[in-house]
């Protein structure tokens, strides 16, 4: 791809964020999604291979989708109620359908089954905008919705996300998959709390966004997409691979690991709002997440696979990328953790 | 079971028939019974079904089919709680060989499908039938390079062999999962003519429906088993029989379909024997893809 082409790519992807970020009308906003959309197309397919045109093709075709549901919500409630700003939607149609729009966008339950198999069919650099940089701008409109819509079905919604996320990501062997329905749960966590505390929320984003940075460059490195070719990376990088190992146990929530901090403060928050056996069933189902990413570390680290060359590090990997962004996620994904009262103290009060 | 009597077999639908058989000539009924107004396919040589539909209705079928389909539902779920495609983790970890396709009883010949030219209106003739000791597989027939005189068909002269894709409970679509594998592993017996080997990935929709893998088979034709082992990264794409430009290596984690086919311009018969269809993982091959991957005529 031409470099001047590239860069007008990403600077569009950066640009259909922020005008989302920025807008308080719902034509700038679903604009910005657009954009958003558009600019990653040509991103996904930029190796051309059959399954990424497919992927890329399943992603355009439900993020349109959404788009249309979006402004389709939208016009009905200025419609409705004469209001075009964002925060200001009150009609339960509106409301509801512009949850279901956001919930297709961010590939949450019910709406989710596009996500693994679009994740699968890309390359992990792509997986990883897809995971993280595209979850920015739903989120943001979100964040702002959220107080108007019917709370019983952001609790379902973010209920039956975390179930299917830990569900589905059970058998799998593909480490594309594993991260996207990692994603869905993760998802379904952040819009348990966004109606008791959208900080909380917020927080949680950014650290999954952490966290899965970390693992996809992980990944990356070792050159690893399958949960056979990880158990046999011990040989190519074993600090890389243990790692990888906490990088996933943090994803799963376990403390002491960063990823602890938006469970236990979620958790926290539930049970503040008289709402114990819904914190406990949201516990639960983290136990499937985490049944998935403790089988991913024996595999990685508790077993030795077969491999025919029976000595440590017989190659060094040429470093690829010169960015210090893998080793600064990794180090925020694995240390963050004693640092919550400071991070509570900034964001939420 | 009785045969349908109100058919009659014209004498070009006769011929046709004979063009090949798999095994003796059974009517399909779980075809029949879903071909209400003649939408479903119907293959040249098999004969159109004249009966009603509520004439063909078999309460027995149906319960043994609703029998099936449900036991296969509860093992899918089952399975889930014992690991990867309802393996052991272990398991999946250790494979390093899995034969797909064994040739042990008449029932693993309807895994394959059997078509040649005869169906655009050529002469030649392909039979599938197990082996001595029911062991093998002998794919056997007839090439005739031979156009129909259809006044477009310009070339003929093929016969192939196709696996049936895997399908899971109430038919839902299922895929071979090979990312453990490199290698294809065949034992086969030919007869020195040169075959090529086509694996079916899964496709979107109409986007790439007619792309495949493909690569060489070349038989020895001896009296002795020939084992032939591909790694899958010299499998090239190509799209509606064009080898294509652009070419790209074959994804291992959705496989439908593995086939044989012989089209060498060579008339007369042919036969392969096959003993199995296995992949393996070969950990002394490394290469990822063997063609060009980078952009032969770049832009400047």
């Amino acid at each position: 791809m031409s470099p001047y082409v590239f860069t007008l790519l990403i600077f569009n992807l950066g640009l259909g964020t922020t005008m989302t970020f920025a807008s308080s009308h719902w034509l700038l906003a679903w604009m910005g999604l657009e954009i958003n959309t558009l600019a990653i197309i040509p991103l996904m397919t930029r190796q051309h291979h059959p399954r990424a045109v497919e992927a890329t093709t399943k992603y355009f075709l439900t993020q349109a989708t959404a788009a249309a549901l979006i402004l389709f919500a939208s016009t009905s409630n200025a419609w409705l109620t004469g209001e075009w700003a964002i925060n200001q939607m009150s009609h339960p149609l509106a409301t509801s359908t512009i949850m279901l729009a956001l919930a297709l966008k961010l590939g949450l339950a019910p709406v989710h089954f596009w996500m693994p198999e679009v994740i699968q069919g890309l390359d992990l650099t792509t997986g990883l905008v897809l995971s993280t940089w595209q979850k920015l701008a739903p989120f943001a409109l979100l964040l702002q919705v959220s107080s108007t819509v019917n709370p019983l079905i952001l609790t379902l919604i973010g209920l039956l996300s975390t179930l299917i996320g830990g569900w589905g990501g059970l058998n799998q062997t593909q480490l594309r998959k594993i991260l996207a329905y990692s994603s869905i749960a993760h998802l379904g966590w952040m819009v348990l709390i966004i109606q008791f505390s959208p900080p909380l929320a917020t927080l949680s984003l950014l650290i999954y966004i952490i966290m899965t940075t970390s693992a996809f460059l992980t990944f990356k490195l070792t050159s690893s997409t399958t949960m056979n070719a990880l158990a046999t990376s011990w040989t190519k990088s074993p600090m890389m691979t243990s790692l990888a190992t906490l990088i996933l146990l943090s994803l799963a929530g376990l403390p002491p690991l960063t990823g602890f901090m938006p469970k236990w403060l979620i958790l926290q928050e539930l049970v503040k709002q008289d709402l114990p056996m819904l914190a406990f069933f949201a516990a639960m189902t983290a136990l499937l997440s985490l049944y998935f990413y403790l089988r991913l570390c024996y595999t990685v680290a508790l077993t030795s696979s077969p491999n025919t060359i029976t000595m440590l590090t017989p190659w060094r990997l040429n470093p690829t990328q010169t960015s210090p962004l893998n080793p600064l996620t990794t180090m925020l994904t694995l240390a963050l953790l004693p640092l919550t009262p400071a991070i509570l103290a900034l964001v939420i009060y | 079971m009785a045969l349908p009597r109100a058919t009659s077999f014209t004498p070009a639908v006769r011929l046709l028939g004979s063009c090949y058989k798999q095994t003796p000539f059974v009517p399909h009924l779980s075809a029949g019974w879903r071909d209400i107004s003649g939408g479903e396919y119907r293959r040249p040589g098999q004969p159109r079904y004249n009966t009603p539909i509520w004439k063909r209705f078999d309460f027995h079928k149906g319960v043994q089919g609703m029998q099936k389909h449900f036991t296969l539902l509860k093992e899918e779920f089952l399975s889930r709680w014992i690991g990867p495609e309802g393996k052991p983790l272990v398991e999946h970890m250790l494979e390093q060989t899995r034969v797909i396709w064994e040739f042990r009883g008449p029932e693993s010949l309807d895994q394959w499908t059997v078509s040649s030219d005869c169906e655009i209106g050529g002469r030649s003739e392909a039979y599938l039938k197990l082996g001595r000791n029911n062991t093998t597989c002998l794919l056997y027939g007839t090439l005739c390079s031979v156009p129909p005189r259809d006044g477009e068909t310009r070339y003929s002269g093929y016969c192939t062999m196709r696996s049936k894709p895997p399908k899971g409970s109430f038919d839902s679509k299922k895929h071979h999962d090979w990312t453990s594998f490199n290698t294809l592993h065949l034992r086969i017996r030919g007869d020195g003519r040169p075959w090529m080997i086509n694996v079916g990935a899964e496709t979107y929709f109409s986007h790439q429906k007619d792309d495949m893998y493909s690569y060489f088979l070349y038989t020895r034709g001896g009296p002795y088993w020939q084992d032939v082992k591909i790694p899958f990264s010299k499998f090239f794409l190509s799209s509606r029989g064009r080898i294509q430009d652009d070419q790209h290596p074959l994804w291992l984690d959705k496989i439908n379909t593995v086939g044989f086919t012989l089209g060498d311009k060579a008339d007369g018969p042919f036969q392969l024997e096959i003993d199995f269809v296995a992949v393996c993982n070969d950990r002394a091959h490394t290469e990822q893809f063997a063609y060009e991957a980078y952009k032969r005529n770049p832009e400047v």
